[in-house]
């Protein structure tokens, strides 16, 4: 699904991804762990094509495509999906309406019609349904006076619509009270398949108890450290990333 | 002319700002630039749609008036507007009263009219009045007065577009209680400015809000809101989208009276430059006399949200689509504030199909 070979990528001439090799395949999913500043979220811009970031070295391979070439919404046209660590504002345009857009946007690239306006009030309003975000929430415009938990419900609702292939979860937990952990876990568990793959960026073992996955990654500095299954995950709790790092 | 007072032939002689380009209360119009541009589009709305949602005034509902005398009953606490001695002196004017219309949507076409054009209203039944100032090409200035009678209310909604040259002034009187919404849509335009000056009685409300995008050369508003009594509030709000090196300016003072206390002012003019060779131009203004006001105003440039752009691709938007909605949704505030349904909702749509 996602091949990355010693990517090398800097921002205002920093370098933060310092050869970094990632392999996940269909169906798999990864945690991906590290101390704060350690690049998780600028791995995570980068993957999506966002501005002002250079590709210093290294290579992205996605379903056999070149991703490093394509432009951000034909990134996520083909299937790769970000769910952002801080959701951004857009005052003036309903959320309602976003969601119709980048529906549209995903079935014209596929060649097909747009969403018929019931079918589109059905399926927003069983998906919201799912992750207890009310229909007056979708009135309002995207993300303004949200809550912190909310924007991250947000996010999800936007992904269980696209239903991406590839989605890269940046701190989808953080904000998130017990409850709303538990829903937007079993919202990401439902989307789970043999076809699909997710990389899951949280600082707590605590989600990862809700999505389990397959493997788990520690980076530090910009380079994945440490690889192993869930109980790198238990290991890390236990022992800090001080700790770990030494024993890589 | 001839029989023009001398504060008419001063007006007209030494503050035509179509020859003076140095007078301060048209800093930034540019009226002696004749700039006229057969390249602008017409754009294109559904007239017919509005027509019926609206009672169209005809020419036969006016009476003849004489306003000449106006001239020189010049009741605001600034230098005279040359627009307004101009038009006086220059063209004949007519008269409506807006109560003598059950309809809560009347409209007006003012390509249709030569002569100034003065409404009156006197009960508070809402009404929605929709001034047509469109297509115009005539850069002679005319004027448009609105008098208010104690505790009545209306709504306007102007539509500017696809002039050439449009050149026109707004007085705006308000008798106590009084409420004025006016919303001015301007798009396509080459050279055109509005002026407002409005009066406010006690406790009323002026809502002045407008919006313009597409300019082709200068898009120019002044306002002048003399506070002349206790516990007004008016409320300024201007969004401007410029793109293709054209200008869009912002004039406009607060002015509050000694007596009038407890005034409450806000004046905001917000532009999105779309490149670098266009240009805003705001100059907010306040003159208070009395000590217990609330007034504030400002104004911002900006451009558009490189990082809005950006969210908006990770979901699969493409760009121009993604700028396209961005700009609606900066410009849409203003449309929100109108108060018949229908009226926004075909605003909306004009909105869309402009943009
Ligand atoms: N525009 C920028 N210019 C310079 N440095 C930047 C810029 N953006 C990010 N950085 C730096 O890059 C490093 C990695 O940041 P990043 O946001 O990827 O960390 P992170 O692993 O996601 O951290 P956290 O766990 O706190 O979310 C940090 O040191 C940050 O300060
Ligand atoms: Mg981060």
């Amino acid at each position: 699904m996602l091949n990355i070979k010693d990517l090398k990528a800097s921002i205002e001439d920093k370098q933060i991804i310092k050869g970094l090799d990632l392999s996940i395949n269909k169906g798999e999913v990864h945690a991906l762990m590290g101390p704060n500043g350690s690049g998780k979220s600028t791995l995570s811009y980068v993957l999506s094509g966002k501005e002002g970031y250079e590709i210093d070295s290294g290579s992205v391979d996605f379903k056999g495509k070149n991703l490093l070439e394509l432009d951000v919404d034909e990134r996520s046209n083909e299937g790769l999906f970000l769910a952002f660590q801080y959701p951004m504002e857009i005052p003036g345009v309903q959320t309602s309406f976003f969601l119709k857009t980048a529906i549209n946007a995903k079935r014209k690239y596929q060649g097909l019609e747009e969403i018929d306006a019931l079918e589109f009030a059905k399926l927003v309003k069983s998906k919201a349904e799912e992750l207890s975000i009310s229909p007056d929430m979708l009135k309002r415009d995207l993300n303004v006076n949200y809550s912190g938990g909310e924007k991250k419900k947000q996010e999800i609702l936007q992904m269980s619509l696209l239903n991406p292939e590839m989605a890269i979860l940046d701190e989808t937990d953080s904000g998130l009270d017990i409850d709303a952990l538990k829903i937007v876990s079993e919202g990401v568990n439902k989307l789970r398949n043999e076809n699909n793959s997710f990389l899951v960026i949280t600082h707590y073992q605590r989600l990862l108890n809700y999505i389990k996955p397959d493997f788990v990654h520690i980076i530090a500095d910009g380079k994945i450290v440490k690889s192993g299954n869930f109980s790198l995950a238990l290991e890390l709790e236990e022992k800090g990333y001080e700790e770990i790092s030494k024993t890589a | 002319m001839n029989n023009l007072s001398s504060h008419g032939n001063k007006i007209l002689n030494d503050f035509n700002p179509f020859k003076n380009f140095k007078l301060e209360n048209y800093k930034y119009a540019q009226l002696h630039k004749d700039h006229t541009s057969e390249n602008f589009s017409d754009s294109s709305y559904d007239y017919n749609e509005l027509l019926k949602i609206s009672h169209n005034l005809q020419k036969t509902d006016f009476e003849e008036t004489d306003l000449s005398s106006k001239v020189d009953k010049w009741n605001f606490n600034s230098i005279d507007s040359y627009f307004r001695v101009s038009s006086l002196s220059n063209r004949s004017s007519l008269t409506l009263n807006l109560d003598n219309f059950s309809q809560e949507v009347l409209l007006v076409d003012v390509n249709h009219f030569s002569e100034n054009i003065s409404f009156t209203k006197n009960s508070s039944k809402n009404q929605t009045l929709i001034l047509i100032t469109s297509n115009i090409s005539n850069p002679k200035p005319r004027s448009i007065f609105f008098d208010l009678a104690e505790n009545s209310n209306l709504e306007i909604l102007q539509l500017a577009l696809s002039n050439n040259k449009s050149f026109i002034y707004f007085e705006i009187n308000q008798s106590d209680f009084s409420k004025m919404n006016f919303i001015t849509f301007q798009s396509n335009n080459n050279h055109i400015r509005n002026e407002y000056y409005a009066s406010l009685g006690e406790k009323c409300e002026l809502n002045l809000l407008g919006l313009n995008f597409k300019n082709n050369f200068i898009n120019d508003n002044f306002s002048y809101i003399q506070h002349s009594k206790p516990s007004t509030a008016s409320n300024e709000i201007f969004k401007s989208i410029v793109d293709n090196g054209a200008i869009t300016n912002f004039q406009g003072k607060i002015y509050v009276d000694p007596i009038a206390q407890k005034t409450d002012g806000y004046q905001m003019s917000r532009s999105l430059l779309l490149d670098s060779k266009s240009k805003a131009n705001n100059k907010p203004e306040l003159e208070i006399y009395a000590d217990d006001v609330k007034c504030s105003h400002g104004s911002t440039v900006a451009k558009l949200s490189q990082n809005q752009i950006y969210y908006f691709k990770t979901r699969g938007i493409d760009e121009q689509t993604a700028k396209n909605i961005l700009q609606k949704a900066f410009l849409v505030e203003i449309i929100e504030s109108l108060q018949n349904k229908e009226i926004k909702d075909f605003s909306k749509k004009l909105l869309d199909n402009l943009i």
